[in-house]
């Protein structure tokens, strides 16, 4: 009872804010463009979405060093990236793009430098990936069965198998 | 229950034996000081057996279920250890934010998150799920509020924040909030550090004992 009356009590403060660059430049984090839809791992790789260059893409940033870090053949002139998240090494990097009308989940191995579509055999639409720690299970949303259901799958694009009782599958 | 004409009633219904000593004022009064003592110490086990369950993670339980329902569920999360996925569902007939454990195969019960006066979106949880950050608008605007599974207590993070919020992310560790803020009249990225000091979720910490029922 103490702890949870402590942790009401603490709850007035507000936690503090890093300072993070603001200007005009195309490698500064934050710029007059729209950036949205941050995910920050444990210290360092902050990737979001910005629209410097005309139309939504991902970018990666290395609060760290203070840098932008290149993300080579990920973003297309002909796509629109949204929610973008990174496991926590940033190595690999999920985020839903939408190419000639269809959203996918696509996954970006910033080692290898491939881009890799991951739900091209899912004929519906997709929303909000995210990636655990390892990089092993990527969970999304789709409309496959008719409403918004959530999909677990693995890093080579294979559904994994979701705890039912009843009627849905993954696959 | 003892008759209202006894001396002693609640010493009689407590215990026969101590019948037959109340015809003695001094026996009477030491019986007295010890059922006090016994009730003082009664009282104190209590209070702290509430005060540990407050504390106790395990306290919070699992609820079987299977992760997708009839109804809508949406805004997936999953936590570094991919154990755990936050959504958003809109079983049961009201919308509310759940936490998955798809080793259990259960929901895991979190008090005092979803309340009936507002609804939390946008989850992300930390790598065992003990931090929760999602946004909720009790007041008429949007905040975001930090949930610990380990003390049951939603905390808004934003509170005296100038400018609207969406779309926070707790960095796996549990330390940083990243999200999206207008306070230069365009979404701009504004990171929150909870400081050093905070207990961080780290990948190699035992997981919460979660109780199955």
């Amino acid at each position: 009872m103490a702890i949870v009356l402590l942790a009401t009590l603490s709850s007035c403060s507000t936690p503090r804010q890093l300072n993070l660059p603001f200007n005009p430049s195309d490698t500064s984090l934050n710029t007059p463009y729209s950036e949205t839809e941050p995910y920050f791992t444990s210290g360092r790789y902050l990737t979001f979405v910005s629209d410097r260059s005309g139309t939504p893409d991902i970018y990666l940033y290395d609060v760290q060093e203070r840098r932008l870090v290149e993300l080579p053949r990920l973003n297309s002139v002909d796509s629109v990236a949204t929610h973008p998240r990174i496991s926590d090494d940033g190595r690999y990097l999920v985020f839903a793009g939408n190419r000639q009308g269809k959203t996918d989940v696509y996954l970006y191995d910033r080692q290898m430098r491939v881009l890799k579509n991951l739900t091209q055999s899912l004929n519906a639409d997709v929303r909000y990936p995210s990636i655990s720690a390892d990089g092993n299970t990527i969970a999304f949303e789709s409309n496959a069965q008719g409403k918004w259901d959530i999909f677990l799958y693995d890093r080579s694009g294979q559904p994994l198998e979701l705890p039912e009782s009843s009627s849905k599958s993954a696959s | 229950m003892a008759t209202p004409s006894t001396t002693t009633p609640v010493i009689l219904t407590i215990s026969p034996t101590f019948r037959h000593s109340v015809t003695d004022p001094t026996t009477a009064m030491n019986v007295w000081h010890r059922l006090l003592r016994r009730i003082g110490y009664l009282v104190g086990i209590i209070s702290l057996m509430v005060s540990l369950t407050a504390c106790d993670p395990s306290s919070s339980s699992l609820t079987a279920s299977p992760l997708n329902s009839a109804y809508t569920d949406e805004q997936p999360a999953i936590s570094g250890s991919g154990r755990y996925v936050s959504f958003v569902s809109n079983r049961e007939g009201r919308r509310q934010l759940l936490l998955y454990d798809l080793q259990e195969q259960a929901l895991v019960n979190l008090p005092r998150l979803n309340r009936r006066s507002t609804i939390a979106e946008s989850p992300s949880i930390s790598n065992n799920a003990r931090y929760i950050v999602y946004v909720t608008s009790d007041r008429g605007r949007p905040e975001i509020e930090l949930y610990d599974r380990i003390t049951q207590v939603p905390r808004v993070l934003t509170t005296g924040f100038r400018g609207w919020v969406r779309n926070p992310t707790i960095s796996p560790d549990g330390r940083y909030v990243a999200f999206e803020s207008d306070q230069r009249g365009q979404w701009d990225i504004q990171i929150f550090d909870r400081g050093a000091n905070v207990e961080l979720d780290l990948l190699e910490n035992q997981p919460l004992v979660d109780n199955q029922t």
